[in-house]
This record gives C-alpha cells, sequence and structure tokens, in this order.
C-alpha cells in the first residue's frame, strides 16, 4: 500500500513544490488549500502524514491541528517564533520544518515518521488527489 | 507533550538555523519603548551597514550621500524616532529571509545594492503586498519586473521561464516568496514581544506604485540583485500601534 501525504498550504507553489520532492516514492500525494478544506480531506482520505501551514485563509493550520485526532503532522511554515513554536509543540506536532527548505529536508522529516519507499521505475506516476 | 518544553529544546530538535543576533539585538532595543537612543545609536554605529541605511531612510528625499541632510546616528535617530529603526530592524530579517529563499529553492546568491543602482522598473509590474498589525502596524511590498518574476517562479517550479505560461502560477510564486520573508521577519518581531499578525499576500499588476509615507513611522526601500533579476521590498512601519 503507498503512504498517503496530505498536503495543507494555501500556496499553489509549495503544493507543487511537495508534490515534486515526492514524485520518486510510492505514495499518493492528497492537497487541500486550508485548514477547513483539510479537515475534510483528512477524514476521507485517511492519510498517514499531514504536511501543515499556519498561515491560511478561512482557517489556518492551528486550529485545523486542534481539530484532528491520532494523524503525525508536520508544520511547513515560515513562522517560526518562539511563543508560536512553544504552542504548536504543546499541541502534539511530529515535527516541523520553516521555510524556505530543501527538498531533502522535507524528504528526511517526512522519512523519520513513515516509511518511504522509492518507485521502481516501470511503475505509473501518483497522480494528485484533489481536496474537493 | 507537557509544559516546561522550551524554545532551545525545541529549535535543536527540529532543526532550526540559529538567528542572526544583531537583528534580534536591534529589536529588543526598540521593543521597549523606555529604550536609551545613545544605546541604540552605538549598536547602528558599529555596523557601517545598518548605519548607512538609517542615514539612506533619514534622507528620503536624497539622490545620493552628498544630498544628505542628516549626516550622523544621532541626528537620525532625534529627528526620525524610533519609527525609523524599527524599519532598520524589520529591513535587516527581511533581506536574510529573501537572500536564503533564493539560495535554497533557486541556488541563487542575492546581493542587496543601494536603490539608486538598481534599474527603475517600467510600465506593468508586479506588486505583492503584505499588510500586518499589532503592537506594529504597516506594510511589506515585493515589487519585481515581469521577466524576473516568471524567472524566479520557473526556478521554483522546477520549469524553464518559456514554459511558465500561467500568471496566476507567476502570481503565486511571488506571494510565497513574500509570505516567507514575512513570516521569518515576523517571527523576529514577536520573539522581541512586538505581537503582530499577518494578512494573507495580495499580488497585482502595477504601474504606479509609491511608498505610502507614515506619519510618526518609517519607511525603508532596499533592492536586491542576482543577475538580471532585481527585486525592491519596501517597509512601512509604525511602532507601538495599540
Amino acid at each position: 500500500m503507498p503512504i498517503k501525504i496530505l498536503s495543507v498550504d494555501d500556496s499553489r507553489t509549495i503544493r507543487l513544490i511537495v508534490g515534486r520532492s515526492l514524485r520518486p516514492y510510492d505514495c499518493i500525494l492528497c492537497e487541500a488549500a486550508n485548514g477547513e478544506e483539510g479537515l475534510v480531506a483528512a477524514a476521507r482520505e485517511k492519510p498517514d502524514i499531514i504536511l501543515l501551514d499556519v498561515t491560511m485563509p478561512v482557517m489556518d493550520g492551528v486550529t485545523m491541528l486542534t481539530k484532528l485526532k491520532s494523524i503525525p503532522v508536520i508544520m511547513l511554515t515560515a513562522e517560526s517564533g518562539r511563543d508560536n513554536v512553544i504552542h504548536i509543540a504543546r499541541l502534539g506536532v511530529r515535527d516541523y520544518l520553516v521555510k524556505p527548505f530543501k527538498e531533502e529536508q522535507l524528504i528526511d522529516k517526512v522519512g523519520r515518521i513513515v516509511q518511504l519507499k522509492r518507485k521502481e521505475v516501470s511503475a505509473p506516476t501518483a497522480a494528485p488527489v484533489p481536496a474537493v | 507533550m507537557q509544559g516546561g518544553v522550551n524554545y532551545q529544546e525545541l529549535s535543536r530538535r527540529y532543526g532550526f538555523a540559529p538567528k542572526p543576533e544583531s537583528a534580534s539585538r536591534l529589536t529588543q532595543l526598540v521593543s521597549r519603548q523606555d529604550s536609551d537612543l545613545d544605546e541604540i545609536a552605538k549598536v547602528i554605529n558599529k555596523d557601517p551597514v545598518l548605519r548607512k541605511r538609517l542615514l539612506r531612510v533619514a534622507n528620503p528625499d536624497a539622490e545620493n550621500e552628498i544630498e544628505y541632510a542628516v549626516e550622523t546616528v544621532e541626528d537620525a535617530l532625534m529627528r526620525n524616532g524610533m519609527g525609523c529603526v524599527l524599519v532598520l530592524a524589520m529591513g535587516t530579517p527581511l533581506a536574510l529571509a529573501l537572500t536564503k529563499t533564493f539560495q535554497t529553492m533557486l541556488s541563487l546568491k542575492l546581493e542587496m545594492i543601494d536603490p539608486s543602482e538598481a534599474e527603475c522598473l517600467q510600465g506593468d509590474h508586479l506588486l505583492g503586498t503584505i499588510h500586518f498589525s499589532g503592537k506594529v502596524e504597516g506594510e511589506v511590498y515585493l515589487r519585481m519586473n515581469i521577466a524576473s518574476a516568471r524567472a524566479i517562479a520557473a526556478g521554483i517550479l522546477g520549469m524553464s521561464p518559456e514554459e511558465l505560461t500561467d500568471t496566476n502560477e507567476i502570481k503565486d510564486a511571488a506571494g510565497e516568496l513574500l509570505n516567507i520573508m514575512t513570516g521569518n521577519f515576523k517571527s523576529n518581531l514577536c520573539d522581541a514581544g512586538l505581537d503582530c499578525r499577518l494578512q494573507p499576500p495580495e499580488v497585482k499588476l502595477s504601474n504606479n506604485f509609491h511608498t505610502p509615507s507614515v506619519a510618526g513611522g518609517g519607511v525603508e526601500r532596499m533592492a536586491l540583485r542576482t543577475g538580471k533579476i532585481h527585486l525592491f521590498v519596501d517597509v512601512t512601519a509604525n511602532p507601538w500601534n495599540d
């Protein structure tokens, strides 16, 4: 079974970078553009891990985090202020990656939580699953 | 996770890069409403780049240093107050975040240049704006010509500029660039006790941008360059808004 990863970020650019980083691996990428869409996608897709931005319209990442149960989350944000990081850590986030990041850093952090396997050469490319 | 967790421990666990001490020190000094101007002047006088930037902020109408009416750090602080120091303190993490983003995501070395040395933006160009509010209120503007915006977006997305024809993708990449640099500087302000909130970025085409003046606050214009890519960053700030 491929690993299922949910990327929640209002920036399409970041979602594209996440998708490009994960392309060599056997995984299914789902996407959402804000916390509200993210919760719907998490309930429907039951991802193995969530990559979550903080500042988003409609519902921010911290609010979404408080409503999640038992899915490991890596925060992917430019905000690394002391109080913010401590607050988010107390909500039970598994890891924290500050933007800008290198693709290898993202793979390293995801790989510490779920087992990423490289695709076999002949395997078809997994298409992104839209959130809605 | 239980209480008692501290930031240093989390920074190590998450692998955060250390924050630049000079920017943090200046922000902390500015955040104290009873800050001693002599103490701030000492910090700025020790750093030639900061000194040069302060004098440029204090002489907004001068074309070059010969035209400066305000010539010393002490004069600049007396005449312009803390507003101009605040934009200096904010400009450093903004420029560092932008430089780091270019290095990390595009493998390009961005250098800060005097705005008068940068190519002026002619005609339509991309203008990104982020408004922040709280104990400090203001705007960060990021401007670049269309060719620069296309080259940056293409680099971030791993495409050639010719392949990138979707204007929305170019705008989204510029907005994310603005988000990353502003998120980093917000962290610096919040750590110094100047809590503020960011609004989502707004990116549009513009052909007649003028940096607004801020009564009682400060305005700084910065320019950065790598190859043919020129970027302009303008910051306006009003301290102790609430």
